[in-house]
Formats: C-alpha cells, structure tokens, sequence
C-alpha cells in the first residue's frame, strides 16, 4: 500500500481536524505565492496546539485500532445472535450508538 | 486570490481522500482479524462504513486533544491527553495507561542504549 506510516497517518488524520492548525493552513494557502504546502504561522503569534508528540501519535493509534476492532467484534456479535455469519450494515447500525457512547 | 484558496482547498480534499483510503485500509486489516477470530465475514459496506465512522470519529478525538492540550496550557499533545479520552470507560483507560507505559519505558531504555 502507497501510504504513510501508521504514526504519519494519525499525525495527519488529527491534524487535519485541529481547529486552529486549519485556519492557520488556509490561511498561508492564501496568501503566499511560492510555498510550497500547508506553511504554518510563527508559533509566537498566537499560543496554540502545534504538534503531537511521538508517544501520543503512538498511543492515538492504539486507541483507534482499539475502536475499529470493538466496532468489528460489535457488529459481528450482532450479527451472530441474529444467526448469521455475514456482517453487514444492519449490524453494524444496531451497535454503533452504544459504540459511540463508550468512546 | 481565489484561484490560490482553491488550490489550496484542492489539495486539502487530496490528503483527506488519501488518508480516507489510509483509514480504510488498515479497517479492512483489522476486519479481517476479527473474521478470522469469531469465523464471521464482513461486508464490503460494513467495512466501508466502519472506516467512515472511525474516519468522523478522528475528528472528534482531534478536537478534544486540542481542547485538552489547551486546558493544561501546553501546545503540544502528549499521552495524559490521549489517556483522558479513554476516561469514560474503565477498562479502556486501563489498557491505554498500561500502553502508555509501556511506551515510557521502552523511551527510558533507549535513551540508555545511547
């Protein structure tokens, strides 16, 4: 597969949500011709979360497999008290509220 | 101005597409565990919308580090961050803590190696 390592990815994935990195991303789009990519501004400027550090990128991934594997296991549980061995969506739907209950 | 904003923007839905594929990628990996384990098949469509709410749920979890991060006063996200979103359930919070030291001191030793 042609991705980012795992850590990349969750760096990125986290990235991409934070408010304040967006806003500041957009914003050198706009208005800096011969940047090369997302430019961030000086971190004087305003005192906002910039990085994640290493262990929590690491940590961040675990939780999210933790996620997707109890969202699996949910949903195939579900799919085994109705006596079928195929998941599909319906399952999945069944499961999901209390999922994001506990998350 | 415009044209540069939506180049921008355009490159903004690029890595989102890549990181959805990204996601979903690692989701069909991990289903496939789980068939495995509980002798169960998943869908395509389940698997895809796994990765989809797993995908919204990243967003969440974005907002509450960076609000957490902030609380604390710090710019950067660390692992006490990460251990309070797993605070609502208790067996959670314990695997991640116990994750979280095992991360701790595999950093410890390395730094004695050097």
């Amino acid at each position: 597969h042609p991705f980012l390592s795992p850590q990349d990815t969750v760096d990125r994935l986290l990235r991409l949500h934070f408010r304040d990195g967006r806003t500041r991303g957009t914003g050198a789009a706009a208005g800096g011709p011969g940047r090369a990519g997302p430019c961030r501004a000086p971190a004087s400027r305003n005192r906002l979360v910039l990085a994640v550090n290493a262990d929590a990128q690491l940590l961040m991934a675990e939780l999210l497999k933790v996620f997707v594997r109890e969202a699996a296991a949910r949903a195939a549980r579900q799919a085994q008290a109705e006596d079928l061995n195929k998941v599909d969506i319906e399952q999945l739907e069944k499961v999901l509220p209390q999922l994001l209950l506990d998350f | 101005r415009a044209a540069m904003a939506a180049a921008g923007g355009e490159q903004q839905q690029m890595l989102t597409q890549r990181l959805k594929a990204a996601v979903h990628y690692t989701v069909g990996c991990l289903c496939q565990e789980v068939e495995e384990d509980k002798d169960v098949q998943f869908s395509k469509q389940s698997i895809a919308a796994i990765s989809e709410i797993t995908f919204r749920q990243c967003e969440i979890f974005a907002k509450d580090l960076e609000m957490f991060a902030r609380h604390a006063k710090r710019t950067t996200v660390t692992t006490e961050d990460v251990k309070l979103l797993a605070r609502r359930s208790k067996s959670l919070l314990k695997y991640i803590t116990q994750k979280s030291e095992e991360l701790a001191s595999s950093n410890m030793e390395q730094k004695e190696k050097k």
